[in-house]
């Protein structure tokens, strides 16, 4: 069973690394914290449920699965409508005000899903179903699962490309390192601010949109994420990219290993390593 | 020519309007002086979960049921020939928003009765509301054994003078379960259970474990799980549960979480080993369709299923047109919260109708409509339903294996199971884990 509690831990590490590599990249470069960051991985789920249930008996099997590319696109475009009428106005103001207009917006952003999806659950398991299990050493795996964990992979891997090798993406790190000297030598804060909150709202939605095969989509569908999500940033370390991969494997090993072998304390568990690391290393294991 | 009226005659009329209004004085004391029928409809609330995580699997199909019924009672000619004017309010928004909700409706909008509530949290916080407003309230669908108990048997009953529950509580389902496994799997040897990590799972899964220590001493716990309410991924539940290889696994998962469990283990190849045991898993085959798996132990928090015929007739006919009626509005068979909630707006009908007949006509005041709901008995679709002193339902069970048939796309109950009433709801004024321990 080793096996499976270790593939179990990637697939839930590779879900929280989407969500927290989003959180991180808005942390880094915005220094906003985004409480609607849940919100915007619901949206994700609620649009690629949306759209499964809608096309996804009549599309071949192949562009079932580039519709789950919709989850990062529109909620791309919903990060892009927050970032230009909410968020725009938070960046010289103080963090206070940052939680509770994001928090706001969470409230908010759960109102408009239920006003578009009303309250029912979206059930759209046709990409889980179609790509049955694998046999892993004996054991019966959904192979849907590891299609999660390679999608992250690649997403890790481009974003790791972007960040490194591309202008944008170096100037997105330098916002991070030292906000005025990228203003002193003439960077467009503004716009490279929208971009970093569009593409972290993309990557919540992308990981939405990849759960809500394995689970129905509803209300209240973010708010376990966000505070997991949290945690992998606690662990890891702001605005790193390596902290994220870390702490979301951290997370991932402990809940899977934590509920095989001591159940009761798995949750409280992850809150102490967090608790730990927020008093040995409050910057994270990979912080700056 | 005048009849002349004998003394003996005379004293015998006498005597005979004497008793009549002794009785008549004693019949308006008990059930007090009943008002004329007023011309204006009778305000329900029906309150439910209209949105969230237990909306679609248990609020939609309630609020369905009631509006259905309540239609079919103004066709009929409503109660005492008073049409019902049913307003349906959403339970989501958390227990405080309840509470504030529940006084509206008594002390604002002036309802008669509040018919609602399937989070045992609501129901445990607006119940006492009844007796402190002076408002009649009917909770329909929380299980929670503990809204009528008190704090140690024997304990006083009725709790609330003005609040009731028209259903039986958890203890019955999970009873139920145990009494099944003993029944039809007495040589298991582990048991395991996965519930959700607040009162109802904790609850459900005590009376279980109380149970099967009882009746199957010989059976071992091996893993007891308590995944969060709303979560989304099980896999290191599923596979945790694989590791410690138990016969059967107890849960009282619901909604997204009993759908995303019964994908998610589907995949992972957990029904070759494991069976489950749902104690209110009825819902959910037909919610899942043709992949959901057989051979999967499934209770009907009653009888309330839409295969089941009751033994009385006029029970069976009511089964039949219930489940015709709600299959031609909706589109599907009617699950356990629909029978439920049939259970609350008839209870009332039932009740109204027989505390204005005690009373000698007229519209029954709110005390005796309390008095004439308690030890109410009357058919349903799912069987004879009494409401006992305590103010709680008394039902018998329904338990069955989920098997696939040609004529429904979704697997239906096989090797079915009426657990009597008396055999899996402890007596009136007994908690139910001292009940269960009590027994030899």
């Amino acid at each position: 069973m080793w096996i499976i509690y270790t593939l179990n831990g990637l697939y839930f590490a590779a879900l929280l690394f989407l969500i927290s590599l989003g959180l991180n990249i808005i942390l880094g470069v915005m220094g906003i914290l985004n409480l609607a960051h849940g919100s915007l991985y619901a949206i994700g789920a609620f649009i690629a449920a949306w759209i499964i249930i809608a096309i996804g008996a009549k599309i071949p099997p192949f562009f079932l699965y580039i519709t789950l590319l919709s989850g990062f696109v529109l909620t791309g475009i919903v990060g892009l409508i927050m970032e230009k009428s909410l968020i725009r106005f938070m960046y010289k103001r103080t963090l206070e005000y940052q939680l509770l207009l994001t928090f706001g917006a969470l409230m908010l952003l759960e109102d408009v899903i239920k006003m578009i999806w009303g309250g029912q659950a979206y059930y759209a398991s046709a990409p889980f179903d179609l790509l049955g299990k694998a046999d892993i050493f004996g054991h019966v795996y959904p192979t849907y699962f590891l299609f999660v964990m390679i999608i992250a992979l690649i997403a890790g891997l481009l974003i790791w490309l972007f960040m490194s090798k591309t202008k944008l993406g170096i100037m997105l790190r330098a916002i991070s390192l030292d906000r005025e000297m990228a203003t002193g030598i003439g960077l467009d804060i503004n716009r490279l601010s929208t971009f970093a909150f569009v593409l972290g709202s993309a990557l919540a939605g992308l990981a939405g949109a990849l759960v809500v095969p394995t689970t129905p989509a509803l209300l209240g569908f973010g708010h376990e994420p966000l505070i997991l999500g949290f945690i992998v940033v606690v662990v890891g370390g702001l605005g790193s990219l390596k902290g994220a991969l870390v702490g979301a494997l951290l997370v991932g090993f402990t809940r899977s290993f934590g509920i095989a072998i001591f159940p009761e304390i798995e949750l409280p568990l992850l809150f102490l390593i967090a608790g730990i690391i927020l008093v040995v290393k409050p910057e994270g294991l990979f912080g700056r | 020519m005048t009849k002349e009226v004998s003394r003996r005659k005379f004293l015998k009329y006498m005597g005979a309007t004497a008793l009549t209004a002794g009785s008549l004085g004693t019949t308006s004391k008990v059930w007090g002086q009943a008002k004329p029928i007023p011309k204006d409809p009778i305000k329900i609330a029906a309150v439910s979960f209209l949105t969230g995580a237990a909306a679609a699997p248990f609020g939609i199909p309630g609020d369905n049921t009631y509006k259905m019924c309540a239609d079919m009672i103004n066709k009929e000619g409503g109660i005492l020939g008073r049409k019902i004017d049913l307003q349906s309010k959403d339970e989501a928004g958390g227990v405080d928003a309840q509470v504030k909700l529940c006084r509206k409706l008594i002390l604002e909008d002036k309802v008669d009765v509040v018919l609602g509530y399937i989070s045992s949290a609501s129901c445990l916080a607006v119940l006492p509301l009844s007796d402190e407003l002076g408002g009649l309230i009917i909770a329909y669908d929380c299980g929670t054994h503990e809204l009528m108990e008190g704090a140690k048997s024997p304990f006083d009953i009725p709790k609330f003078k003005l609040g009731f529950r028209s259903k039986a509580h958890l203890g019955i389902d999970n009873i139920a379960l145990a009494l099944y496994i003993k029944k039809y799997y007495p040589n298991i040897k582990k048991v395991a259970g996965i519930n959700q990590d607040y009162a109802w799972g904790r609850d459900s899964w005590l009376i279980f474990e109380t149970a099967m220590k009882k009746l199957m001493p010989q059976v071992q716990v091996v893993k007891t799980l308590w995944p969060p309410l709303g979560n989304t991924d099980f896999t290191a539940h599923i596979s945790a549960l694989m590791g410690s290889e138990p016969d059967i696994v107890h849960s009282s998962l619901w909604g997204g979480d009993a759908v995303t469990f019964s994908k998610q283990a589907l995949g992972m190849g957990f029904f070759k080993k494991i069976r489950m045991a749902y104690s209110r898993g009825e819902p959910y085959p037909q919610e899942v369709g043709k992949d959901y798996p057989e051979g999967q132990i499934i209770c009907c928090a009653g009888t309330h299923y839409f295969l089941h015929t009751p033994k009385d007739k006029t029970s069976a006919d009511l089964q039949k047109t219930f489940v015709t009626e709600y299959h031609k509005r909706y589109g599907k068979y009617p699950s356990y919260p629909c029978y439920h909630a049939y259970q609350a707006i008839y209870a009332y009908k039932h009740a109204v109708e027989k505390a204005s007949n005690a009373a000698g006509g007229g519209w029954p005041t709110i005390e005796a409509i309390s008095k004439a709901l308690t030890g109410l008995s009357f058919p349903t679709p799912s069987g004879i339903l009494t409401i006992r002193e305590d103010h709680n339902g008394y039902e018998d069970c329904l338990v069955g294996v989920s098997k696939l048939t040609p004529k429904y796309p979704f697997p239906i109950l096989d090797k079915t199971e009426v657990f009597p009433a008396a055999q899996v709801n402890p007596p009136v004024g007994t908690k139910t884990v001292d009940w269960i321990n009590s027994w030899k």
